[in-house]
């Protein structure tokens, strides 16, 4: 930039150093294509919804929504899946939440630094990389071979708690973080105890952003199949299309659309996938503008600022 | 307590993994170097895997190749040039993509990617191509947003140092930030790789599960994780097939630690 102030330079010079006007091309087109590729992203993700859109639109009948599936001929519904698909849902988080929230607050708020706090988190993450496929086996594991369950909602739902406890802790421990310590100090110093001041004090403020940790993780918890297949099984309850009870086969929709596709017998696989993917689709879109929404709801009411 | 849960559950699924995997070899005699290397697979006999082994390797190989270096460029454009609008639009995007189901990525693969590649090529389509990029797409929000981290975290005077001496801002980016993010970068690129090895049924939705090597990126092919979804079913307890599905998971559960072993190294190195 000095260049340009300096006396007559040659044009020579200028080009035959690693030129100025060069550079600052190569930066423009830098810029330029850093830009398409982001927006190569959004464009990306804006056709797999239409398209899914396209493909499942004409399906989105009651019919499909609340029908019960069938084996062997056209015309199944997915009912009972997206029933399964939310108990699993909820009985993982009523295991998990209380786990993995205990957990974060320990780490973060308790535990010293020291060999076993490294531990613990060296721990999460390596449960973290562990493969959902991998956790399905040993679900299958521990819990079928071992304890002699069926596949069954139960068996899927702990496999499940296992599977995204690291995630869930880890969303509970940055929640926390960005919880001012002046806050921490402030409510000892009224003379509240520890306990107090976690469950007050500090839980309060962080629920916003622990609560947009949460919902995307149930979003994530709803589409789970690798490890549901050999746990949770692959269909529905014998019983009654919708049991609630736990220890029949709970077939998700996730798991329900891999298997029309890959095993079953029925003439209509493509409608059931078509439809299975749209409205998966769907509730994930769901769950992240909930996420969002809740967090934001909940940050304000209980602190009273503006996140 | 709950903080002891989860020592207590990696501990157990490291003990019960490595425990039905090397039945294989404890039980049935069968040798390690056969299972890793040997290309011949007789699911009752003789399972050696190296075929899966060699399909995991090379669909990872592809989605890091082509996944990784887009990601960490979004990570680039997301720390160092967006505006904030933008920013806005693209963060949320991203947790939409982290969130949509693997199944429903494979099935996207099946109804757009494979018949793409089919009118393109000839070819029936599903192979190792089509997993590849159905895999590069999925990795990217754990690039994109771990080497973001990465470059967020180096200290501001780098880049205004490097910018009062006169560099443009892509000079400054790829001479000053990316060798100082080096590690935040590699951390990225190796989570990058533990997502894609490990991935399952969008894979096998379209990567054929044929039982061969990949002789080409057009050749349908197998994967471990694909392999054990597939055949795990119809093994019967305590039957070879099963212990050698089980000593592939075991196999990928060790990949795994191992890469997560490498992060910390990485993540040490830096501080």
């Amino acid at each position: 930039m000095g260049i340009s102030v300096q006396p007559p330079v040659s044009k020579s010079t200028l080009l035959g150093s690693p030129g100025v006007r060069a550079r600052r091309a190569t930066d423009r087109v830098a810029t330029v294509v850093l830009w398409g590729m982001a927006i190569s992203i959004i464009v990306m993700l804006a056709c797999f919804v239409l398209y899914l859109l396209y493909l499942g639109a004409q399906y989105m009948t009651p019919d499909f929504i609340f029908g019960v599936p069938k084996e062997g001929e056209a015309g199944g519904g997915i009912g009972p899946e997206i029933f399964n698909s939310f108990y699993i849902l909820v009985l993982t988080l009523v295991m998990t939440v209380p786990i993995a929230v205990s957990a974060g607050v320990y780490i973060q708020e308790y535990a010293r630094p020291g060999r076993f706090r490294g531990f613990v988190q060296f721990s999460a993450e390596a449960l973290a990389t562990v493969p959902s496929i991998v956790m399905g086996l040993f679900g299958l594991l521990i819990f079928v071979y071992f304890f002699h369950l069926r596949f069954s909602a139960i068996v899927g739902a702990m496999t499940l708690t296992i599977l995204n406890l690291p995630a869930l802790m880890r969303v509970t421990q940055e929640a926390l973080r960005t919880v001012p310590d002046s806050l921490r100090e402030a409510s000892m110093s009224v003379g509240a105890t520890k306990w107090q001041t976690i469950t007050k004090a500090v839980l309060p403020s962080a629920i916003g952003p622990m609560t947009t940790g949460i919902v995307l993780i149930a979003g994530r918890i709803f589409g789970e199949t690798a490890a549901l297949i050999y746990t949770a099984g692959l269909s529905v309850s014998a019983n009654s299309p919708y049991d609630f009870s736990l220890t029949h086969t709970a077939e998700t929709l996730a798991v329900h659309l891999w298997y029309t596709r890959s095993e079953s017998t029925v003439p209509d696989v493509a409608r059931i996938g078509n439809g299975s993917a749209l409205v998966l689709l769907f509730m994930v879109l769901l769950f992240n503008i909930a996420a969002r929404v809740l967090g934001r709801t909940l940050t304000k009411r209980l602190t009273g600022k503006s996140s | 307590m709950a903080a002891g849960f989860v020592i207590l559950a990696m501990a157990l699924l490291l003990i019960y993994l490595a425990g039905e995997g090397l039945k294989l070899f404890v039980v049935d005699h069968f040798s390690v170097f056969q299972f890793l290397f040997s290309g011949d697979y007789q699911p009752d006999t003789h399972p050696g895997a190296a075929i899966f082994i060699v399909g995991s390797l090379s669909v990872t190989l592809f989605a890091i190749c082509f996944g990784g270096p887009f990601g960490i460029a979004v990570g680039i454009f997301l720390s160092e040039l967006a505006p904030l609008r933008m920013a806005q639009i693209l963060k949320p995007a991203i947790d939409v993509m982290v969130g949509i189901p693997s199944v429903v990525y494979g099935w996207l693969g099946l109804q757009l990617l494979v018949p793409l590649i089919r009118n393109a090529t000839g070819s029936p389509g599903f192979g190792l191509l089509a997993a590849g990029i159905v895999l590069s797409i999925m990795i990217l929000p754990t690039v994109i947003t771990l080497s973001e981290d990465a470059f967020r975290s180096l200290s501001p005077t780098l880049r205004e140092g490097s910018l009062a001496l006169g560099a443009t801002r892509w000079q400054t980016i790829v001479r000053v930030l990316l060798p100082s993010a080096s590690s935040g970068l590699t951390v990225a690129l190796i989570l990058g790789i533990a997502r894609a090895i490990g991935e399952t049924l969008a894979v096998q939705l379209v990567i054929g599960n044929a039982t061969q090597f990949p002789r080409g990126l057009l050749n349908p092919t197998s994967t471990m994780p694909t392999e054990i979804v597939q055949d795990l079913g119809g093994a019967a307890q305590g039957s070879m097939l099963e212990h050698a599905l089980f000593s592939m998971a075991f196999l990928l559960l060790l990949i795994a630690m191992s890469l997560i072993l490498i992060v910390r190294y990485a993540l040490r190195k830096r501080t």
